[in-house]
């Protein structure tokens, strides 16, 4: 009940993102400089074949026009037509959205599965040589750019070893998935699947894993010398039980709102690593359009990851209060 | 409360069985794709097999290497190019760039074509004359068929030509102008096996035009389906036929079967794209492309010293200058344009930061063109002159700032910065760098009044049509869309060559036009860009200098 309510009211709040992110995509046209007309056209187009191509990509209309048109089929379900590719911006960016998404999911497994238990040993082995190496692992982890991650992974790992391919997209999630019941033989796509998205989900993982493996131990440590904690080592609970099913289950609380909101950006932040692996995700396609000055294209793409932002929050906040009852949601 | 604890307790276990799983997983996958990839690499992204049949690859495992003369038999032969951007949809006429010309020309094709030397061959048309001064006829092809088995006609070829040059057709394209060139077109005739042509203008240079431009759709197909359709799917009458499309990703072609030339060596053919040339590069090195674009200095060692793959540069057909415009100090005076060309070490920018890869130029038209003039020697750097005659214009102690676009030519901003240091290295002149993203400064270099051009700018010019007036033309003639000249002398000369029918009299004045060039010197004429290409060891394949990559040509090594 007040699940459904908590759920409207962030959807309402989202449809606000939205529209405020169309909103400011559309006064960035006003102050940037260049036109899509410059990647539409060859250099020595005539002013008239200038005009002629703008008047036909609705351009020679007053901003406001623009702007109101785009709104109005925005409602109806229609993101227009990418000015330089002539396709429809629709089908551009729900095809990209798999492709981000898998990699995002990859980037938040790889960090989940190394940080949880390296946190959780380097707090419960507080300042041994386990807890050290750990602590530098991460600091080193935060403070390498991913991009240079993602060169060094390819260099070493796909050309110089050959283990892994260098870039762009294989087998799909879903392929895989297919596999197990159709015609292709599943180890070999499993493998084709994991030759490509391994190294960019490692390049992309490190960082929160980084920040996760910090939180995790911080949080432990903190929930370690609590007074309940005392007390069930008091009343004879085994050390397991007290360590894994009390402390780590509240220190999971922050840790999982940051995992939320991380994969929120995950979703949308991943372009440079995109771009280094080639990855036909969403932040290449964003790149692209803002180098052509592809409006609806990158619009398209920025409703795209404003709701998958939304939406993210809306599930932490449930996955919330499942973890922690206290929480009310008013 | 307790039920709900022991709940969640099992969800917890269950994540966590599940996230040791995936570990687990992820690590026996890691070690079972070490064993497993070098096979894969080797088929070169064909996904048709699973890498089990394919073992002759460098990296092989010892045993199979001696049976290398397997694979020459019923395996297919699939083809990799990487550019270094995609298309922009895959409408042949609704484009301008050389990325989505180089895809789309796998599946296209005009009424004529051009050989590795740039030179004009036959493609849809089997032959073709002027009848009249302004009207070239051209004979079609018997037996061409489209993609979708449908027979060219005419009439196609008709619909082709005016959607290209006018806007009652296919609306207002981006190619306007390139098959009437600086005329317009009157007329298109379609008749019985043959399309007769009528201009504007005398259009002297009707034949350079087609043999680049003007690639033939078929109208009913082009009519029936819509914009988006069109721009994600192919149907043209050459050498390979689509069968994938990836928007910004990857495009997927076969042979065509039915094709009425030569069919294509290879089977399939995949092209992508990555922009980053270290990433190119690595793909190459790593056998997953066969063919890559624009492989940098930096990196040719790298390639050239590996065993898999190779270098291949051929002087392309793009020139690199720096323009000054004429009406504005200190370059309105020609002995200060002329000083700048003698303060460049253009010798020394191309040994050093191109390794060697570029051709000192002295005039706008590059040696394989039509109206390059032989007798023209480059200024060559002399910066005692430079500070004579700048001292002798006027203008010593003037500061002055080189504007250059971030990555749109091959180590533009390298280029810029030695050219704007050996400028600033005169005792009188000041000169400094100003970086700009491309797109903006083509806002400026575009602007509709001279007045409004940068003063200063580092810009390439392409010109696939092999001609000295398809540069002359738009960049340094008083009417041109990005000129920064206006000479009464050069307009002259180009309004003559323009109304010139005898080639040989026409390629005269042309010359005449580039010693004057030369000598007004409205460019610190730099040099010819070379394209450099990494080719696998796996394909044989030759480059060519309209930067086109004709993968039909490719064959197995």
């Amino acid at each position: 009940m007040s699940l459904g309510r908590l759920a409207v009211k962030r959807s309402l709040q989202g449809i606000g993102v939205v529209w405020g992110v169309i909103t400011v995509v559309f006064a960035l046209r006003f102050i940037t400089p260049g036109s899509v007309i410059n990647a539409v056209a060859p250099l020595d187009a005539s002013q008239e074949t200038r005009q002629a191509i703008a008047a036909e990509l609705g351009l020679d209309q007053p901003l406001y026009v623009q702007y109101g048109q785009y709104l109005v089929e925005l409602v109806q379900g229609d993101m227009g037509f990418s000015y330089v590719k002539g396709q429809a911006v629709v089908t551009m960016v729900f095809e990209r959205v798999p492709a981000t998404l898998e990699l995002a999911v990859a980037a938040t497994v790889v960090a989940i599965v190394l940080s949880i238990p390296l946190g959780v040993l380097s707090a419960t082995r507080r300042n041994s040589p386990v807890d050290y190496g750990a602590t530098l692992f991460s600091l080193g982890g935060i403070s390498t750019p991913n991009f240079w991650l993602g060169i060094m992974l390819i260099l070493v790992f796909a050309v110089q070893f050959d283990v892994f391919q260098t870039s762009g997209r294989g087998a799909t999630s879903v392929a895989v998935v297919a596999s197990l019941v159709g015609p292709e033989p599943f180890v070999g796509t499993l493998l084709e699947w994991l030759s490509y998205i391994t190294l960019p989900a490692i390049a992309l993982g490190t960082y929160f894993m980084a920040l996760i493996t910090r939180l995790t131990r911080s949080g432990m440590l903190d929930e370690l010398g609590k007074s309940y904690v005392r007390a069930a080592r008091a009343k004879g609970a085994p050390e397991a039980l007290v360590r894994y099913k009390h402390a780590l289950r509240n220190t999971l609380i922050p840790v999982i709102t940051v995992l939320g909101l991380q994969l929120g950006t995950l979703i949308g932040g991943a372009v440079i690593t995109e771009a280094v692996f080639a990855w036909p995700g969403l932040g290449t396609l964003v790149i692209q359009s803002i180098n052509l000055r592809d409006w609806p294209a990158l619009q398209g793409c920025l409703i795209v990851i404003g709701t998958a932002f939304v939406i993210v929050n809306i599930v932490v906040d449930i996955i919330y209060g499942y973890l922690d009852p206290r929480v009310v949601y008013d | 409360m307790p039920r709900d604890e022991s709940e969640s307790q099992v969800d917890r276990r269950t994540l966590l069985k599940a996230v040791g799983g995936a570990a687990a997983t992820v690590s026996v996958a890691g070690c079972g794709g070490a064993q497993n990839t070098p096979t894969e690499g080797g088929d070169d992204g064909g996904d048709e097999d699973d890498g089990e049949t394919e073992t002759d690859t460098p990296m092989g495992d010892g045993e199979t290497e001696d049976t290398p003369t397997d694979d020459g038999g019923e395996e297919s032969f699939s083809v990799g190019v990487t550019l270094g951007q995609m298309d922009s949809g895959l409408d042949p006429h609704d484009h301008a760039e050389t990325p989505t010309n180089i895809i789309v020309s796998q599946a296209y094709e005009g009424l004529m074509g051009r050989d590795k030397e740039g030179a004009i061959i036959a493609k849809l048309a089997t032959e073709w004359e002027r009848v009249e001064p302004g009207t070239a006829r051209f004979t079609l092809r018997d037996g061409v068929t489209f993609q979708n088995g449908d027979e060219l006609t005419s009439e196609d070829v008709r619909y082709s030509i005016r959607r290209v040059e006018t806007e009652e057709v296919g609306g207002a394209l981006p190619q306007d102008g390139d098959l009437a060139g600086t005329g317009t077109l009157e007329n298109v005739e379609a008749g019985d096996g043959e399309v007769t042509v009528t201009f504007g203008g005398l259009n002297p240079i009707v034949f350079q035009l087609f043999a680049t431009n003007g690639q033939v759709m078929q109208q009913s197909w082009v009519e029936e389906n819509g914009t988006d359709f069109i721009n994600r799917n192919v149907n043209g009458t050459g050498p390979f036929q689509l069968t994938g499309y990836e928007s910004g990703t990857s495009v997927s072609y076969e042979n065509y079967g039915d094709y009425w030339g030569e069919p294509a060596a290879a089977d399939e053919l995949t092209m992508t794209a990555s922009s980053e040339s270290s990433t190119r590069v690595n793909q190459l090195l790593a056998e997953e492309t066969d063919i890559v674009t624009n492989v940098p200095p930096q990196e040719i060692s790298r390639v050239q010293s590996s065993d898999v793959a190779s270098v291949n540069p051929v002087p392309s057909t793009r020139i690199i200058f720096l323009q000054m415009r004429y009406d504005l100090e200190p370059f309105s005076s020609q002995q200060f344009r002329q000083a700048m060309n003698y303060a460049v070490d253009v010798e020394s920018i191309v040994e050093n930061v191109l390794q060697g890869f570029g051709e000192i130029t002295g005039q706008p038209t590059l040696s394989q063109f039509t109206g390059h003039n032989p007798d023209i020697d480059p200024y060559g750097y002399d910066p005692d002159e430079a500070e004579r005659l700048v001292e002798e214009s006027g203008h010593a102690g003037v500061d002055i700032t080189l504007q250059t676009p971030i990555g749109r030519y091959l180590r533009d901003v390298e280029i810029a910065q030695a050219a704007a240091n050996q400028i600033d290295s005169l005792s009188n002149v000041n000169c400094e760098l100003q970086q700009r993203e491309f797109n903006s400064l083509v806002q400026d270099v575009t602007a509709p009044n001279i007045e409004d051009r940068p003063p200063f700018t580092l810009l390439g010019w392409g010109n696939a049509e092999f001609d000295a007036s398809q540069t002359i033309v738009p960049l340094l003639t008083s009417d041109g869309a990005l000129s920064i000249l206006q000479n009464e002398e050069v307009d002259s000369l180009i309004e003559e060559a323009q109304n010139e029918s005898n080639p040989d009299e026409r390629e005269q004045v042309l010359q005449e036009c580039n010693q004057l060039l030369h000598d007004l010197a409205p460019w610190v004429f730099l040099h010819q860009q070379f394209s450099v290409y990494g080719v696998s060891n796996n394909v044989q394949w030759q480059p060519r200098p309209d930067e086109l990559i004709d993968a039909w040509t490719a064959t197995q090594n």
